[in-house]
């Protein structure tokens, strides 16, 4: 009676123990979740070398997260993003080219050409006018443009979203960066230019001897001479001019210029989108990192060689009404029209473009496929 | 009478439809320099409307090495039109604000908004409309600023397209 007692007892009033532990499990268990829904995308740090300068704009409504990031990088190396799956922005943009693809043109989704050269993607945050004919004033902009082209990724917007939600792997990253696993056109734009914003070229050997960790050799020192120095024949400096446009140490400014390619223009260029006369052919001076990995040349591929680009400058420049001032009678020998660098004196400015190759962003594996490292998981 | 009336507003319409035409199609084919930021009027300008203002003229030497003649409107002129807190109005706060001057090929300068007011500053900067009696070349014009005594003129910047008036927010 009294063992019976006992059980009963037992039974109807569980010890203090087990509801102490019960009550703990229920709060902790409130607790994950509710720290998992509200859980903030930790912030992502931009390293790049002090020279850089701080003049960027990352937009108030897209800070830069580690997991905005990862999703992008993600986004980036996706086909489900193209017409018939079948391209990634990596088709065109391919990390060991420093994201170029080594064509003059394109191809895209459909199989016609772009009407452009593919371009770097290397300090694009530092970059504030896009494309060649600089419309989009942002990544987030910017990036509309080749996932809805017809000669590109060829797919609108609204068919990407529908294709990423049904996935299983992206709802939960995009509530992971965004906070809302409702997959959005916008959301999809964002994550796209925080992945773009991430990759940073500055670690080439020019950085190196920057930062007075590498001794360049004689001939790439009086190739950088070359490439730096306005020519000036009366004070006998010889130079090639390169840094009017392509000074400082990102290697571009933030200019448009007719570089004497042509006479008349089958590509308006800038023209197209600012409809002022005084900008056509016109193009964006674009950054010259790792350009011994970007050929072929130039807004539409035309050389194949770094060294046509050298003759280019030197020797062919074309008259026209919009062709930039600073190519227009610049010489080593005084009263010349040309530049009249020698051969030699090309071969040094080649060496010194070497410099700028930067195999640590060509083999960065954070800029790397991400989807082949989910596979194999 | 009601025939006449309806006879001048016809004609009166053509007349302003074909003024229309000719100063959409002139404006197409001239180029415009805005004036924008911290102004209480936002400018438009074009060749014919600076006409307008007061001329002046300075004799510097360029970056040929040669002296040439530039002729055009003292910028703080323009400023002044635009509703900028010039003059008497250049203190406290509004000694941080800067003029960012952009050209058409994308390239900017800056000056202090007190390195433009001649109160402050003993030169005048000039938008230069002419260089030597001649309009200014492509490449270089229509307009230009000239900072005499800058000994450099990297900041004489040439097709400005341009002109903003802002606050430095650092």
């Amino acid at each position: 009676m009294r063992r019976g007692f006992k059980r009963t007892k037992f039974r109807t009033y569980p010890s203090g123990w087990f509801f102490t532990g019960l009550m703990a499990c229920f709060f902790l268990f409130c607790g994950l979740t509710h720290s998992f829904e509200n859980q903030k995308p930790t912030p992502y740090t931009l390293r790049y070398p002090a020279n850089f300068g701080g003049r960027y704009t990352i937009p108030e409504d897209n800070p830069i997260t580690k997991e905005g990031v990862y999703l992008g990088r993600l986004l980036f190396y996706e086909k489900k993003l193209s017409a018939g799956n079948s391209i990634s922005c990596e088709s065109c943009h391919l990390q060991k080219l420093a994201f170029t693809d080594g064509k003059a043109l394109s191809q895209g989704a459909d199989g016609s050409l772009t009407t452009r050269s593919a371009m770097s993607l290397a300090n694009l945050l530092w970059v504030r006018n896009f494309f060649w004919d600089g419309r989009s004033p942002n990544l987030e902009q910017q990036a509309a443009f080749p996932l809805t082209n017809v000669h590109e990724m060829g797919q609108p917007l609204t068919e990407s979203v529908a294709k990423l939600r049904q996935t299983a792997l992206y709802p939960p990253l995009f509530k992971a960066a965004f906070g809302s696993d409702i997959i959005t056109r916008d959301y999809i734009l964002k994550a796209l230019a925080q992945f773009e914003r991430t990759l940073i070229s500055s670690d080439s050997r020019y950085d190196r001897y920057l930062a007075g960790t590498y001794p360049p050799t004689a001939q790439e020192l009086r190739g950088m001479a070359l490439f730096q120095n306005a020519p000036n024949p009366q004070k006998l400096i010889r130079g090639a001019n390169c840094e009017h446009c392509h000074g400082g140490v990102k290697t571009f400014k933030e200019l448009f210029h007719n570089n004497g390619l042509d006479s008349t223009f089958s590509d308006n260029g800038r023209q197209n989108f600012t409809n002022q006369v005084e900008d056509k052919g016109r193009f964006r001076v674009p950054t010259l990192r790792n350009i011994m990995l970007t050929a072929p040349y130039m807004h539409d591929g035309r050389f194949q060689r770094i060294e046509q680009v050298l003759d280019h400058y030197n020797e062919h420049i074309l008259e026209s009404a919009t062709l930039s001032s600073f190519l227009r009678d610049v010489s080593n020998e005084t009263n010349g029209k040309k530049l009249m660098l020698t051969k030699s004196e090309k071969t040094d400015i080649i060496s010194f473009l070497s410099m700028l190759t930067d195999s640590a962003f060509i083999t960065n594996p954070e800029f790397s496929n991400p989807h082949l490292t989910l596979k194999s998981q | 009478m009601s025939r006449f009336t309806l006879h001048v507003r016809i004609s009166l319409w053509l007349l302003l439809f074909s003024l229309g035409l000719s100063v959409s199609g002139f404006s197409q084919n001239t180029s415009t320099l805005t004036i924008t930021g911290e102004v209480t009027t936002p400018l438009d300008l074009t060749l014919q409307k600076l006409s307008a203002f007061k001329q002046v003229s300075q004799k510097v030497k360029d970056r040929d090495g040669k002296e040439h003649e530039f002729k055009g409107v003292a910028l703080i002129e323009l400023l002044e039109k635009a509703g900028v807190t010039t003059g008497s109005k250049l203190r406290g706060e509004n000694l941080a604000k800067y003029v960012l001057i952009k050209a058409a090929d994308g390239y900017e300068v800056i000056y202090s908004l007190a390195e433009i007011d001649p109160e402050f500053a003993s030169q005048v900067i000039i938008l230069a409309i002419e260089k030597d009696g001649q309009p200014l070349p492509a490449g270089e014009g229509p307009f230009r600023i000239i900072t005499p005594n800058d000994k450099k003129p990297a900041r004489w910047i040439r097709e400005v397209r341009s002109i903003k008036v802002a606050f430095a927010k650092d």
